[in-house]
């Protein structure tokens, strides 16, 4: 069927058509800003490799803060002389945390949070406990690794 | 100064008479409350205080993490006159964002956003939110460890939004933590993305306020019109306040230089009851007051969502306020802003003296 008149002006068609060039190219030229802008992410790491030498001699009811990618990780000998690796960032806003050898708890100074020496958050606005990392020992090495991370050392 | 070959050669190429009609045209309304307009000629003359001097310190800062902390350390005390700048603009700082509120609050109160201005509020609400990040990424341009925590705290905050907080996140920090990559980063939207958007914005907002002519309180709007010209009686009267402004600001600066803090440390956790700058108070006060969860639900996205959803209902004031827009009193509007007001400054009052 052959209509007797057009169903768009030649002004619509023209408008379209340049307002669609116009959209086109501006959103193009804007994307190809923004991939740029916007980084390419490292990931936190699943694991990391440490001296044993330097955490033997860690006092009770203290710790050893080692770098965990930009943040960082916490060595900790409990009271009773027990191990455990913690990531000593905060819950809440991600300000490193302190341990405070008296009270035996973790503090994070930004916002009065407290965690006690299991990493549990106890009062304050923390959401969640301290994430707590897994401890292997390989010879000379100390392998502390995200939970549920099998970790592959590359070989020497 | 008067050079009448000077005079005819411009005159031949440009209408002066015309723009003096022009100036000699613009009039200021005298009223009980006309001292408020002088809160943004203040602004102005901070902000252009804080180019002059930025432009100074920049000679000679280095972006850089190992660098950073020890160029400003370098500035202030081997350069001449390295620690008065670096105080200058400091201070500068500190005052415009002092002016920026009183500018802020006596807009809201006299509800000069009204009808048709409501542009001009937007404009000047933006350049309060950069104004804001002008000071939070300054202040990690120190890379001590108060500044190091601040920016964890807040792009942290920013990636508790819903759906798109992870992208800001990683759009403001360039890396998943706070790392030499935020500092350079910072340093690009303090020395040149933020000022060129300042720069367009206030003379977008200076070109509508010329537009629309100065606002009269609604209150006063029955009482005869008293007019001044600006040139020469208010342009004199905004020059001598900004002659008073410069002498608190450098006084300021010179017995009360700002400290540098130790270099920042990832490992290190930050000092004992640190705090943010002052303007950032009120939010650090408000994201205590929320628990860890709230009926299974995290509370700092709450808390965030809160507190954008308020800050977005200030931002939209001029839109909602029919009252005002129609010409009619509007004392519901009033009430909101004095809460707002009085919210900001109690808030800002429990963290200066926790």
């Amino acid at each position: 069927m052959k209509l007797k008149y057009s169903l768009i002006t030649r002004r619509t068609f023209l408008n379209t058509l340049f307002g669609g060039w116009f959209v086109a190219f501006f959103s193009g030229t804007f994307y190809a800003l923004m991939k740029f802008a916007f980084p390419t992410l490292g990931k936190e790491p699943d694991f990391v490799v440490l001296n044993r030498k330097d955490f033997t001699n860690l006092a009770n009811n203290s710790i050893k803060r080692f770098p965990w990618g930009g943040t960082v990780g916490f060595y900790f000998k409990k009271a009773d002389g027990a191990i455990l690796a913690l990531k000593g960032v905060c819950t809440h806003m991600e300000c490193n945390v302190d341990y405070k050898p008296a009270e035996r708890r973790f503090y994070c100074p930004c916002h009065q949070g407290w965690f006690d020496e299991n990493g549990k958050n106890i009062s304050g606005p923390p959401p969640k406990p301290l994430e707590i990392l897994v401890i292997t020992e390989e010879g000379e090495k100390l392998i502390i690794a995200k939970k549920g991370v099998k970790v592959e050392l590359p070989k020497a | 100064m008067n050079c009448p070959r000077l005079k005819d050669w411009l005159e031949e190429r440009y209408d002066l008479e015309g723009m003096k009609r022009l100036a000699k045209g613009k009039l200021i309304p005298e009223h009980r409350y006309d001292l408020w307009y002088y809160t943004g000629g203040i602004t102005l003359f901070l902000f252009i205080l804080q180019f002059v001097t930025g432009m100074l310190l920049a000679l000679y800062y280095v972006p850089h993490i190992d660098f950073a902390h020890k160029s400003i350390i370098e500035i202030v005390t081997k350069l001449n006159l390295g620690w008065f700048f670096r105080s200058l603009h400091h201070w500068g700082a500190q005052l415009s964002i002092v002016f920026l509120f009183i500018h802020l609050f006596g807009t809201l109160l006299m509800k000069s956003y009204r009808k048709p201005r409501e542009f001009v509020w937007v404009t000047g609400f933006i350049l309060l939110g950069i104004s804001i990040f002008f000071g939070l990424s300054g202040y990690l341009l120190l890379w001590d460890e108060r500044a190091f925590a601040a920016v964890r705290v807040a792009t942290g905050g920013a990636g508790a939004f819903p759906v798109i907080g992870g992208f800001i996140k990683a759009f403001l920090r360039g890396s998943i933590d706070v790392t030499g990559d935020t500092l350079l980063r910072f340093y690009a939207f303090h020395v040149a993305i933020l000022p060129i958007i300042t720069l367009g914005l206030v003379g977008l907002h200076i070109l509508l306020v010329q537009y629309h002519g100065m606002s009269v309180p609604l209150s006063l709007q029955g009482e005869k019109k008293r007019e001044v010209p600006f040139f020469p009686n208010v342009f004199y009267q905004d020059l001598s306040i900004w002659l008073v402004v410069t002498g608190v600001l450098v006084t300021l600066a010179v017995l009360l230089p700002p400290e540098i803090g130790i270099k920042a440390d990832p490992l290190a956790p930050p000092p004992e009851n640190v705090k943010p700058e002052w303007y950032f108070l009120f939010l650090m006060e408000t994201l205590k007051l929320f628990p860890g969860s709230i009926l299974g639900m995290n509370g700092e996205t709450i808390a965030i969502m809160l507190v954008a959803g308020a800050i977005l209902f200030f931002f939209l004031i001029p839109f909602f306020d029919q009252k005002s827009a129609r010409g009619e009193k509007s004392p519901l509007f009033t009430w909101i802003g004095v809460i707002y007001l009085l919210y900001f400054l109690i808030m800002t009052a429990v963290g200066y003296l926790s």
